[in-house]
């Protein structure tokens, strides 16, 4: 499984990207990282989660996803984030933040 | 971050909790609530609506106040009310800044444009500070602002600069007039308004002239050791920051470089630098303090002629024709504007 993740706008509007591949993950990784893809029903989310009228200055998340020859994108807005995906976005962020501070390669 | 989709595909909060919110719920729930229900379409229109609109009711004059979210998450934001209008300085700095920055943008739009508050009918100004953990950001969320306190790694705490402020407010008064569609051309210009309106609020309080302001938007946000000024530079977009984590600052500065993207609604953060240099180009030529002259034309395009779907040539057009209504056709207001958006390649 491989993810690829951005979250992007907010008021700086600073992007911030992260590409995960469960090959560079530890065991108890992987299977948090399973665990948190089957919990949101990733695969079954719908392509676009953005409001009619979007937030100003919210976040929005790109999440890519290949699993077993599956691929499937999903853009959602932070004020419309489906509570299920919620976990997997912050374990994502976690990720982007420990690759900032340099204490894996990224 | 805990947020529910009540716009979106996911309706996770249904009308009938969001009226009993908008009938029961503290008042900045109440309004939330309301806003929503009015988005969704539910109460236009509607005899419910009669019942409690006036819970909206304007107060008139200037009414702060500022909750303390404590840490929390959650939509609406929700928190513990700290300090009202006329309470003395709390301990907490966040609050203060909160509190004085809210006040220093009702007073530019209340002395300088003559606008009673937010939606010009003396809305209450409601601040939400220290919302969630480590939350790097600042949100107009329809009908309040709210403040995170920063990561501590790349950004302090998001109340620290008065143009963060006067930018969040001047979303909402861009909700209430232009309504500026939020993504692409018309989000770029929705994101510029709020860049130029918070920079005049900083401008103002430092009683800088045009000459003598940095045109900096979120100058001391940054944490020490990043490698940048700010977030974005009005007068030379793109400069503001160059960071080995960070990235280089995307901003555009002309219509030549336009980012084309899907990330951040359309680039509406990066995009909105060529409005932003614009507006900076034509006020240098005006010169003098930039509210007065710049920042009337532009308030007044934002509240009479731009409309939803206007887009660069339109804000263009807008402010041209309003610098010509207020100061002549030829004058030397109307032609630093055009020569303003021509110096960006819009026009």
């Amino acid at each position: 499984m491989r993810v690829s993740f951005e979250r992007s706008g907010g008021f700086a509007g600073i992007t911030m990207k992260r590409a995960v591949d469960e090959k560079d993950l530890a065991p108890d990784e992987v299977q948090k990282l399973h665990q948190l893809v089957e919990e949101a029903d990733f695969f079954n989310l719908p392509d676009k989660i953005i409001p009619r009228s979007p937030q100003p200055d919210r976040f929005q998340y790109e999440l890519s996803l290949e699993k077993s020859g599956r691929r499937h994108k999903v853009t959602v807005s932070e004020e419309a984030l489906p509570e299920k995906l919620i976990p997997l976005i912050k374990w994502l962020m976690e990720k982007v933040r420990q690759a900032r501070k340099g204490k894996e390669s990224p | 971050m805990r947020p529910v989709g009540y716009m979106g595909i996911h309706s996770i909060i249904p009308p009938y909790m969001l009226e009993e919110i908008a009938k029961r719920g503290k008042p900045h729930q109440r309004d939330w609530a309301l806003r929503n229900l009015a988005l969704a379409g539910f109460i236009r229109g509607q005899r419910f609506a009669l019942g409690i609109l006036p819970s909206m009711a304007p107060v008139g004059h200037k009414s702060r106040t500022v909750y303390d979210c404590k840490h929390n998450d959650g939509e609406p934001p929700a928190g513990t009310l700290v300090r009202k209008e006329g309470d003395p300085p709390s301990k907490d700095i966040a609050v203060n800044e909160a509190y004085d920055g809210a006040g220093s943008t009702y007073d530019l739009y209340d002395d300088i444009y003559e606008r009673n508050s937010i939606d010009n009918r003396g809305m209450s100004l409601v601040s939400f500070v220290h919302y969630d953990v480590n939350y790097d950001n600042a949100f107009w969320d329809g009908s309040e602002m709210v403040y995170g306190d920063g990561d501590g790694e790349i950004f302090d705490r998001f109340t620290k600069c008065i143009d963060v402020i006067g930018h969040e407010l001047t979303h909402g008064v861009t909700q209430y007039e232009a309504n500026l569609a939020y993504s692409n051309q018309p989000g770029a210009l929705n994101e510029s308004m709020s860049d130029v309106f918070g920079s005049l609020v900083k401008q103002r309080t430092l009683k800088q002239t045009a000459a003598k302001a940095d045109w900096l938007i979120g100058a001391g946000l940054l944490m020490p050791n990043i490698h940048g000024k700010a977030l974005r530079s009005m007068k030379a977009p793109g400069t503001a920051y160059d960071d080995p984590v960070l990235g280089k600052d995307p901003q555009p500065a002309t219509m030549k470089d336009y980012v084309h993207t899907t990330s951040d609604n359309g680039g509406v953060h990066i995009n909105s630098g060529i409005p932003n240099h614009a507006f900076y180009l034509a006020a240098m030529k005006i010169g003098g303090n930039t509210w007065t002259k710049a920042g009337k034309i532009w308030y007044i395009a934002l509240r009479d002629r731009l409309r939803s779907r206007s887009n660069f040539a339109g804000a263009a057009s807008a402010t041209i024709s309003v610098a010509k209504d207020l100061y002549g056709n030829g004058s030397k207001e109307m032609k630093a504007i055009r020569n303003a958006w021509k110096a960006v390649g819009v026009i």
